[in-house]
């Protein structure tokens, strides 16, 4: 097994899950309505277990334990792509990349389902049901907001058009995607995005919002190999802070 | 002068520090509410958890299941109807059957499929009886006393129609499966005590 390759495509995707789990439970305290907010904190925290998981993976691959991982190092040794990191802006943005991450990581997972690394086929059956909510609460307030009055549907609209090419960006390709097609553990990035396509396809079909073109638009990549937005090292230096403060403390 | 907060995020809305008039608010500001109910097990009785304000029932689901179904908490099944569609008969008291109050009969036609919760003990909450075929609320309610009325009093009674019902679809029972190594959302985790007393310990020492 090419080990290398195994760390990278686990880093990716542990760093998403954890940069967007933390930038959504921003939100909590400040949701639109109670039950929202509930539920959106419930799920960002999810995302922060998921990615826990994760690096317990990588932990026995050989990298440091999953709190050193996740909270000492700095930006550029993050994985994560760029949409996860921006600020949350209005609660139409944080929606949008909700609906447009959430469907991509639950076709991912849903595919690693079926990986030759079994601790990661087994991990992803393990959580294709908190996936799965996630998928059904993003696709569902999309399809209400997306066809409700002309503010809610322009207003995500203008959130769909700015957000669509750090969407992109989610599947910039991996230096590794050949061998870990070849070794069966991933399908590699463009065959997701693939799929992907079509099922945001399908969600936004169902709302008077307009797709944008995708074929037209440049995805906003680096953010795989260390290279990231200004927003991330604050991100960072505020989820460490507690933690940073006496590293070898017992929690 | 912004004001200034502990949390960066409050920080971040830069909310001025004088006051600003508070505008009164609308009477109904809110969501209308939908009553949830879960189901804990296969083959056990659905029983109602508590109510949630939302737009319309998938949204009410949504949040129901949030609100009232996660962290292990153990579930096979929810449903949600609106509150409005939901007949609640009169409470009775001391051990009397609220059954036994009713004086008409049964019309016997059956034209809609109707659904009965019964309270069977005040403070708890309503639970799955069974379903009625009635022509209204109010004949569902005489005719659910031939078909689930038994030898323990039941103290109120919520009717709704079949058709307002929502539940989960029996595919979508794996949204209950979740990851259980999440010690760490609940407070129990954090053993201050154990921390205190280890403090003092050390400090004593």
């Amino acid at each position: 097994m090419n080990t290398e390759a195994l760390k990278d495509l686990l880093y990716k995707i542990a760093d998403d899950q954890l940069i967007l789990g933390h930038r959504n439970s921003e939100w909590t305290g400040f949701g639109p309505l109670l039950e929202e907010d509930i539920a959106f904190s419930s799920m960002a925290q999810d995302k922060v277990g998921q990615s826990w998981q994760l690096y317990k993976i990588l932990n026995e691959l050989g990298e440091s334990d999953p709190d050193t991982v996740a909270f000492m190092r700095n930006a550029e040794q993050f994985h994560n792509c760029h949409f996860v990191e921006l600020p949350n802006g209005e609660y139409d943005f944080s929606l949008i990349r909700h609906f447009l991450f959430d469907t991509a990581e639950y076709l991912r997972f849903s595919m690693l389902a079926d990986s030759s690394y079994e601790p990661l086929a087994l991990l992803s059956k393990k959580i294709k049901g908190e996936i799965k909510y996630h998928k059904m609460h993003a696709d569902i307030w999309i399809k209400q907001l997306g066809a409700a009055t002309d503010d809610s549907i322009s207003r995500l609209q203008e959130s769909l058009d700015l957000a669509m090419p750090y969407a992109l960006g989610i599947f910039e390709a991996s230096r590794f995607d050949e061998e870990l097609k070849a070794d069966g553990i991933f399908e590699g990035e463009s065959a997701l995005m693939a799929q992907w396509k079509e099922q945001i396809t399908k969600i936004i079909d169902q709302t008077e919002l307009q797709l944008p073109d995708l074929d037209a638009l440049t995805p906003q990549t680096g953010g795989r190999y260390g290279e990231h937005t200004e927003h991330l090292q604050p991100l960072l230096d505020e989820m460490s802070e507690v933690f940073k403060i006496d590293p070898t403390a017992d929690w | 002068m912004a004001m200034k907060s502990l949390d960066p995020r409050v920080n971040r809305l830069g909310i001025p520090e004088e006051k600003s008039e508070l505008q009164p608010k609308g009477m109904l500001d809110q969501f209308e509410t939908y009553e949830a109910f879960l189901q804990v097990k296969e083959g056990k009785a659905l029983e109602h958890v508590g109510p949630v304000h939302a737009p319309n029932e998938e949204m009410a689901f949504l949040f129901a299941k949030e609100q009232y179904s996660r962290r292990g908490m153990f579930c096979n099944a929810l449903c949600v109807v609106k509150t409005e569609n939901i007949f609640a008969t009169d409470f009775t008291d001391d051990g009397q059957d609220v059954y036994n109050t009713i004086t008409a009969s049964p019309s016997g036609e059956e034209t809609e499929s109707f659904e009965v919760f019964h309270l069977m003990k005040r403070g708890k909450q309503h639970k799955y009886a069974g379903d009625v075929m009635a022509s209204s609320y109010e004949d569902a309610f005489v005719t659910a006393k031939d078909h689930h009325q038994d030898a323990k009093p039941v103290f109120n009674v919520w009717i709704c129609k079949t058709d307002h019902v929502l539940s989960s679809d029996e595919d979508d029972r794996d949204i209950w499966d979740t990851l259980k190594e999440k010690q760490y959302r609940d407070a129990i985790d954090y053993r201050a005590q154990d921390k205190i007393k280890a403090f003092k310990e050390e400090k004593s020492a």
